[in-house]
């Protein structure tokens, strides 16, 4: 698995939304590709010292999301991108992180402008990046 | 509704006359890892102590593995791994002493691998004495031992108090081994609510001798959750919506903890008594249990002002 998940113990966010993200930022990173192969739950909950229920619950939320698909037998795979919906709830989530970042870059006394050019040089480096891996 | 593994109707036990566990009624299915959570003096101790078959109930009844506990037969109890608070074990023995005596009484499950592989991954050997042991050594045999039976059902007694982190993290590891396996079930008690998080997939509570929460552990983190309230003006004089259990309060801030309440009718309460923001922000397993069974006070411990 070309995924790193990490988890951080006793901490506000749930685990199964931990391994949510962690997933999605991987895919969104292109470090997990369209097909791939997800680790099988118990292993993954072995790995990470988790309850296998909680490694289930987060497939089953990406699955919900189109972002990975489970074919019955053989495991849970990376969906094509064009399976993908996007829930309301998840854009709210986006844009409380945005006004987080927002806030603190007006504590630096970055400008607006300053920072939608740092923004737009963000996301053209991350789509690089993502060109790069595939 | 999946088998009932360990079960509870009316459990009750006094001491004098103080009730150490008062009319609980647990059901536990078959499968699941359930943390049983409560402070000190909860009644923890005394409500495995009598599912064990170890402490008579002054009224109602327990049974595990479908069986009353007070008439647990060694059959019954050959299926059920349980260790008690201290890992208390036989000071004079030798690991490899311990090991066959506690064999004995599982010939036929006893997997002989599992503890070598355990006691090697130690770094333990069979001729070390009991009596030599620190007392995470202590608790990293106690878990060998009752792992190699290969337990249909475990009971820890608090299994990680006082135990370093690195050895905790091997307990956690061995239960989650245990869990792999199909339809364990596994209850533990512990203080640690961020290790309990990473295991459990269910949350027992008791507080006083009573049950105040028996539900998945997905259904505890969602069912407390807190609220930052930002007032223009004044703030209420009275908190009066349904589900409140905690409640603070800062210059023009309020922050409320609920159970049970949809976001809802926070926020139009929230409107209501003159709020211009609702919030709704996540808690850690641990604050969701400190204000659940211990809601915040009038008065403070220590006073900070000091001008």
């Amino acid at each position: 698995m070309a995924v790193w998940i990490q988890i951080l113990s006793g901490a506000n966010e749930p685990i199964y939304s931990q391994i949510v993200e962690q997933i999605r930022q991987a895919i969104a990173k292109g470090q997990l590709g369209t097909g791939e192969k997800l680790p099988a739950v118990r292993k993954l909950a072995s790995v990470l010292v988790v309850n296998p229920n909680t490694v289930a619950k987060a497939y089953t939320i990406l699955e919900q999301a189109g972002m990975v698909a489970t074919k019955s037998g053989s495991g849970t795979f990376i969906a094509d991108p064009k399976m993908r919906t996007s829930d309301p709830a998840d854009i709210n989530v986006l844009a409380e992180r945005m006004d987080a970042i927002i806030g603190r870059a007006i504590n630096l006394g970055i400008n607006r402008d300053d920072l939608i050019k740092m923004f737009n040089d963000r996301v053209n480096t991350f789509v690089d990046n993502e060109r790069g891996h595939k | 509704m999946s088998e009932i593994v360990l079960q509870t109707e009316g459990l009750t036990k006094y001491f004098k006359d103080k009730p150490a566990v008062n009319h609980m009624n647990l059901k536990i299915p078959k499968g699941c890892v359930c943390g049983f959570l409560g402070r000190n003096g909860a009644g923890k101790t005394t409500a495995i102590r009598m599912l064990m078959g170890l402490l008579r109930p002054t009224d109602g009844s327990c049974s595990v593995l479908g069986c009353d506990s007070q008439f647990l037969s060694p059959q019954i109890r050959q299926r059920i791994g349980y260790v008690t608070e201290g890992h208390r074990l036989y000071k004079w023995m030798k690991i490899g002493e311990l090991e066959k005596f506690q064999r004995a009484f599982f010939p036929d499950q006893w997997d002989a691998k599992l503890f070598n592989d355990m006691i090697e991954y130690f770094e333990l050997t069979k001729k070390q004495k009991v009596k030599n042991l620190s007392n995470g050594q202590r608790a990293q045999v106690s878990l060998a031992l009752t792992l190699a039976p290969n337990p249909e059902l475990l009971i820890m007694d608090d299994p990680t108090l006082g135990l370093d982190v690195a050895i905790r993290r091997q307990f956690l590891e061995g239960v989650i081994h245990l869990i792999t396996r199909q339809n364990r079930t596994i209850l533990f008690s512990s203080h640690i609510l961020a290790d309990v998080e990473r295991v459990a997939d269910r949350i027992v509570v008791i507080d006083k001798g009573m049950l105040k929460a028996d539900c998945t552990m997905e259904q505890f983190r969602s069912a407390i959750q807190k609220f930052v309230i930002t007032f223009d003006k004044q703030l209420p004089a009275d908190v009066n919506v349904e589900g409140a259990i905690c409640c603070r309060s800062d210059g023009s801030l309020m922050e409320i903890t609920m159970v049970n309440a949809s976001e809802k009718i926070v926020s139009d309460w929230a409107k209501n008594a003159g709020a211009t923001d609702c919030k709704l922000v996540q808690m850690t397993l641990e604050d969701q249990f400190i204000e659940f069974t211990a809601p915040a006070k009038k008065g403070k411990l220590f006073d900070w002002e000091y001008n």
